[in-house]
């Protein structure tokens, strides 16, 4: 009798504790960082130390200097071209496997997750030889007649941005767009044709629709993942491929300027935030599944 | 009438799922205009053949003749069948007209045709004010009449019905076959209709197809599969019958008696010369109905003998006994049913009560 009069209320501190820790974590690991860096973004610099008195400085700057406005720009359509570069990719790819029956299906989507568990540099590393001088691109490209000599195409500028962060995040495209189309019902798609339709009106009407929504979390994973990356821009942008991830840690490093690369973060978040959103938005189907 | 004519006819069709065979040497004809159902029990083939005639999957071996020409190998999407599928299969991502309307869109029917037949379709199905909704948004009724108006708007030749009343409830399910009945006949339009539920065949069918097995036990109408059925399984599955084994006698015109543990039964044999020709002292049952059994009395020529009311069961309209007759040895229970009385039932559970039939309202199966 005493043994479950103890246990009980040890049960209820427990729940008690997992309920607090549910809703602390994310309020000290999320919300506060966020908030602190909010507060940073109206302080000020001076000689190196930081001036706890409140300003719009630094969004004044960011929206006057004739230099952050058209690297946020040309950062934006980079993120939106690699999204667009990893949907048109990955959905075939993501067909094709959706195709695929039984085991056959997710070992060959295991083998596409599998980089993920590399290291991020290692991968960068591995892309930059590749798309190099010497690298495999250039070799096949002249093999191939296509090229009279190696390019510098896709060396230390913006097209190798482009290519490595598209390389990169395929995997995160293709996940969400498979999952989508696995979970359309075959008899959809047995009643399409037994309606009349062919197999491209089929695919057209039926089976790209009802996976546009894994399409649309797919697109906002990759360019939320794109625009938040420094590492790639500053290992294979050279100096051309300069992009706002580069000058936002440049702030917090060798400009040594927090308020400023917190104001930065700030209009950084506010993009992520309305991709997260329209994602959201297009990847809500219309009218629930049956 | 042009129900005589075969529209379309299965020759000798088989269906093998890997080295599983699922359906033997099926033939079977269906009449233009006529409302078929296929019927039998889970793992009885019904659905394979619905699947097969649709073109959902590839025969195994023989035909399927369309108006004469050989349409097996035809792709789904050419055949001028439409289907509703068990589960409706609705688009949720189009609203009710654009489900209706989608085997006029993929032929390039042009716009303005579109919405009158969509509009046409609906009004038939009695959904009108739903055109907008999706599918999402219906009762499991409207969706059910969704998909019809869609399978129908194309004008098919044949509509294949693939247990589409099987999620309802049972007062819907009845509104349902009503329904589904008076729109065959408004269209005329060849209806394949696959049930495990024989009330459900026996209401709504001009013919039922008994399958078991991977086999045809009997076509016919079903007043014929109620009063006439050719084997055991089709005696047993239609409704509660009464089935007493035994071994025949000699044929006496068109009636042929039977020697059982109840005694020597006499049943009807006409019209049904295979039971003529069945050799003396081969194993059979008579079969009759519990509303055919009666309580006896002077005037019954035969078919007598006596019983033990085990268990009285009143079903409203009628009451249902019942009875353990028969020697000890080889007891057989039955089943007698009699309309039920204000003032109770005239039997008593434990009271032996002497039983007939008379022998128009028997009937013999071959075991």
């Amino acid at each position: 009798m005493s043994k479950t009069g103890s246990t009980q209320p040890s049960e209820r501190q427990l729940s008690l504790l997992v309920t607090v820790l549910a809703f602390a974590l994310p309020v000290v690991f999320v919300l506060v960082p966020l908030a602190i860096f909010l507060v940073y973004s109206f302080f000020g610099v001076d000689q190196g130390t930081i001036v706890y008195a409140p300003t719009l400085g630094n969004y004044v700057r960011f929206f006057t200097d004739p230099i952050f406005l058209p690297v946020f720009w040309n950062t934006i359509v980079l993120c939106v071209s690699v999204a667009a570069i990893c949907i048109l990719l990955a959905y075939p790819a993501a067909y094709f496997l959706a195709t695929l029956k039984g085991r056959w299906r997710y070992a060959l989507l295991m083998l596409l997750l599998v980089p993920l568990l590399m290291s991020y540099v290692i991968k960068i590393y591995a892309i930059r030889s590749i798309l190099g001088l010497n690298g495999f691109l250039n070799k096949a490209l002249v093999a191939l007649g296509i090229l009279q000599q190696p390019s510098t195409l896709f060396v230390f500028n913006m097209n190798a941005i482009l290519l490595t962060l598209s390389l990169l995040l395929i995997p995160f495209a293709i996940l969400p767009i498979f999952l989508s189309l696995e979970r359309i019902p075959q008899t959809l798609l047995r009643a399409s044709d037994d309606l009349g339709a062919s197999g491209w009106q089929t695919f057209l009407r039926i089976t790209l629709p009802l996976s546009l929504p894994g399409v649309a979390s797919a697109a906002s994973f990759v360019f939320v993942l794109a625009i938040g990356d420094f590492l790639t821009p500053q290992m294979v942008g050279g100096i051309s491929g300069f992009t706002f991830g580069r000058i936002l840690y440049s702030q917090f490093g060798t400009a040594y300027n927090w308020p400023f690369g917190a104001a930065l973060s700030v209009a950084l978040a506010m993009v992520v935030i309305c991709a997260i959103l329209i994602g959201e938005r297009f990847g809500r189907s219309r009218g629930t599944s049956l | 009438m042009t129900e005589n004519t075969d529209l379309l006819t299965l020759r000798s069709v088989s269906k093998s799922y890997g080295p599983v065979p699922v359906l033997h040497d099926i033939d079977l004809s269906i009449r233009d205009g006529e409302f078929l159902t296929v019927l039998g029990p889970s793992g009885s083939g019904k659905t394979t053949v619905l699947r097969l005639i649709g073109g959902l999957e590839p025969l195994t071996s023989g035909e399927i003749h369309l108006d004469g020409q050989d349409i097996s190998r035809m792709p789904i999407n050419r055949r001028p069948f439409n289907t509703v599928f068990q589960d409706y299969a609705l688009f949720p991502h189009m609203t009710v007209s654009g489900n209706v309307g989608y085997g006029l869109s993929v032929r390039h029917v042009r716009r303005k045709e579109i919405a009158r037949r969509v509009a046409e379709a609906l009004e038939l199905v009695q959904l009108g004010r739903f055109a907008d909704r999706f599918p999402a948004q219906l009762s499991g009724g409207q969706r059910q009449r969704v998909a019809l108006a869609r399978a129908l708007i194309c004008q098919p030749r044949l509509i294949l019905l693939d247990e589409p009343l099987a999620a309802l409830d049972l007062e819907l399910r009845r509104q349902m076959q009503e329904f589904l009945k008076s729109i065959q006949r408004e269209i005329k339009t060849t209806f394949l209709f696959v049930t495990h539920d024989q009330e459900e065949a026996i209401g709504m069918a001009d013919r039922i197809c008994v399958m078991q097995a991977g086999h045809i036990r009997q076509l016919g109408t079903p007043h014929e599969l109620y009063y006439k059925p050719n084997c055991e399984f089709v005696a047993r599955f239609f409704g509660e019958n009464n089935l007493v084994a035994g071994k025949l006698g000699p044929v006496q015109g068109e009636q042929r008696p039977i020697e059982t543990a109840l005694g020597r039964l006499v049943c009807s044999i006409s019209g049904q010369p295979h039971l003529k020709a069945a050799a003396d002292g081969a194993s059979a049952f008579a079969a009759f109905r519990p509303e055919a059994l009666h309580l006896a009395n002077g005037e019954d020529s035969g078919n007598r003998f006596s019983g033990t009311i085990a268990d009285l069961a009143f079903a409203g309209s009628s009451t249902v006994a019942t009875i353990t007759a028969g020697a000890n040895g080889a007891a057989q229970r039955l089943r007698l049913r009699v309309p039920s009385r204000i003032d109770g039932s005239a039997l008593k559970s434990g009271e032996t009560v002497s039983l007939s039939f008379a022998p128009h309202e028997g009937h013999l199966v071959l075991a």
